[in-house]
């Protein structure tokens, strides 16, 4: 007989131990697969606020949107409450008196300024952040009335730029 | 009396054999060193001590025990856990209320829970001031026995550290109350922060793209069932490499110091434990290590203490969660974050640290979230990790408290730990509504709650 690197035995072997490693990590990444979700009951991201005549001039939170909505007389605009920082909800403080700021072309009387209770950032009212630890400006979002029963809608997937305004 | 005989009429001797004899619980209070010898083969639960144990290594303050007080606050926590789990529920509706119930309206509900919300405080604690200890004594050095791997074991013991930390952070989301859900928030999105595979990440922590059923129960089963089991594991392993290292590096430093003499075979000396022989076999050699005047038995020496600690740690825990009743914040409000929104005092720092590190560098931001949440550990872990292997001290530094010769490397970790205490202590008392700074004797203004 002649001589083989390798025998029967050994190649057996190796044969042996490699589907055993294979069906092994076929079976645990199969297992771990399932805990990736294929699917996400995620909140709707476009959602009816209420007809106009319930906001006020000035500002009204929405908690459950996480949104602030602004009025002055017929023109809207709508900022995200929730902190770029690390996502916790920013607050609304009054100023005690009114600014007015030129963003884009367009005036912005600011009412409000935001500070986040989680690690102190502080935001203006057109949501720039001044200090703290926020990275970016809070989202403003988009708004548009409902062509059914002409309720104020938030599109929350569609980011705007800041001189974004809804003219009732 | 008579003799026991087998079937075949054999007579046989069952009190001279190894690891027998006659009396009931011997092995506890042995009457000669063979006994004590044997107490430690044949008892289940002592087994994995060595028979005999360097005496200097035992000293109160060269240890302060403070790895076999971790072990008795785990022993505590699964034990103080298991009826927990048969009360506790779940579910985003219900967990709440069934924490409620364990607080007020459980037979000793209160207790139960205290004693495991202190033990996982201690823990967390005590893990730590051990792997300062270590550090600060050298101890993950290997000394003069064969095969030693301190450096793994000092690995494992950063792993264990980590698992104490993610064991208590998925604990305290479990009530889900208010401290939960912000928590679950800031944690998941400090994941978040990581570039291109953060928000992946997220959605694997949270089982969606919101905090919802499935994040809760991910997390109740990583804290009842993977995390124990690995920091289970890890304890297990930590422990046999205890033994195999030659015990603490203290055992080394003693025999390394003393004067290393070949010692002639004693006659008490059982050598069947070693596995060598049977009887005294006058080819076994003794080093000082081993030698009678530094060593004793385990039973009832090492035994002893090991019982004072435990059972003083158990003891002391079950008075003082008596006295200290366990918190419970509001129920779990999506709408409102508290302020300020508080992490436990073991993540205050960094707390602290990703508040303080968001970078910019023109119109160029990285976000705090990622420098001093990822970042910043992910480097303290990573120097913690490699460490041994740099520290290139001489093994007389090993086994002893501040050496001169680790006095720099020893003076820059303390510098660490003292950074993270303040971090800690800033968190703690000085930090108010909207994360602003107060002394801890100022009063906070006073803020709506809700808009």
């Amino acid at each position: 007989m002649t001589e083989h690197a390798v025998d029967r035995r050994d190649f057996i072997f190796r044969v042996g131990t490699g589907a055993g490693i294979a069906a092994i990590v076929y079976q645990a990444s199969a297992s771990l697969r399932s805990l990736v979700p294929n699917v996400s009951y995620d909140a709707p991201t476009t959602v009816k606020l209420g007809p106009v005549a319930e906001f006020p001039d000035g500002l009204k939170f929405l908690p459950d949107e996480r949104l602030f909505v602004f009025r002055e007389g017929n023109t809207f605009h709508a900022i995200s409450a929730v902190c770029t920082h690390l996502g916790c909800t920013a607050r609304a403080e009054a100023l005690p008196s009114p600014e007015a700021k030129e963003i884009g072309g367009k005036s912005l009387r600011l009412t409000h300024r935001f500070q986040c209770p989680c690690h102190g950032s502080k935001y203006n009212g057109d949501g720039s952040n001044v200090s703290g630890p926020a990275p970016k400006p809070l989202a403003w979002y988009h708004l548009s009335l409902a062509s059914d029963d002409g309720q104020l809608v938030v599109d929350l997937a569609h980011e705007v730029e800041h001189d974004f305004r809804l003219t009732v | 009396m008579a003799k026991p005989t087998t079937s075949s009429g054999v007579q046989r001797s069952t009190a001279t054999a190894p690891g027998v004899h006659p009396r009931p619980f011997w092995s506890v209070r042995p009457q000669t060193d063979r006994q004590s010898g044997d107490a430690i083969v044949s008892n289940f639960l002592l087994h994995w001590f060595p028979a005999k144990t360097c005496k200097p290594s035992m000293n109160w303050t060269y240890s302060f025990w403070l790895g076999t007080m971790s072990a008795a606050l785990l022993l505590l926590l699964v034990l103080s856990g298991g009826p927990l789990l048969f009360l506790y529920v779940p579910s985003v509706e219900r967990a709440y209320a069934s924490i409620k119930d364990i607080e007020f309206a459980v037979t000793f509900g209160s207790w139960i829970r205290s004693v495991h919300r202190m033990a996982a405080h201690l823990m967390v604690a005590a893990v730590f001031l051990h792997l300062v200890r270590v550090f600060l004594t050298g101890a993950y050095k290997n000394g003069i026995g064969q095969g030693q791997r301190r450096e793994w074991n000092w690995l494992i013991g950063v792993a264990m550290l980590l698992l104490t930390l993610l064991l208590s952070f998925t604990g305290y989301l479990l009530p889900w109350d208010q401290l939960a859900y912000w928590a679950v928030t800031v944690g998941t999105n400090i994941a978040s922060s990581i570039p291109v595979i953060g928000p992946t990440v997220r959605e694997l922590l949270l089982g969606g793209r919101a905090i919802d059923q499935p994040t809760l129960i991910r997390f109740y089963v990583l804290h009842v069932i993977v995390l124990p089991g690995a920091l289970g594991g890890l304890f297990l392993y930590h422990m046999w490499r205890v033994r195999k290292d030659g015990g603490l590096a203290k055992a080394d430093s003693v025999a390394l110091l003393g004067d290393r003499i070949e010692t002639a075979p004693v006659k008490t000396k059982t050598y069947t434990l070693l596995g060598v022989a049977r009887g005294t076999a006058p080819t076994v050699r003794a080093s000082t290590i081993e030698a009678p005047d530094l060593t004793v038995n385990s039973v009832p020496d090492l035994t002893r203490r090991i019982a004072i600690v435990v059972l003083g740690t158990i003891a002391l825990l079950s008075l003082f969660a008596v006295y200290v009743r366990s918190p419970l914040e509001e129920a779990a409000n999506a709408l409102v974050t508290p302020n300020p929104a508080k992490a436990p005092w073991y993540f205050l720092w960094l707390q602290e640290i990703v508040t303080d590190t968001t970078v910019r560098i023109g119109s160029f931001t990285i976000n705090g979230a990622f420098i001093g949440g990822v970042v910043l550990p992910g480097l303290l872990v990573t120097l913690l990790t490699v460490w041994p292997w740099i520290d290139k001290s001489p093994l007389a530094a090993a086994g002893v408290w501040f050496p001169r010769t680790r006095r720099a490397q020893n003076t820059a970790f303390l510098a660490i730990v003292g950074i993270v205490i303040v971090f800690t202590l800033i968190g703690t008392f000085c930090r108010g509504p909207y994360w602003n700074l107060y002394w801890p004797w100022q009063a906070w203004p006073e803020i709506p709650t809700r808009l």
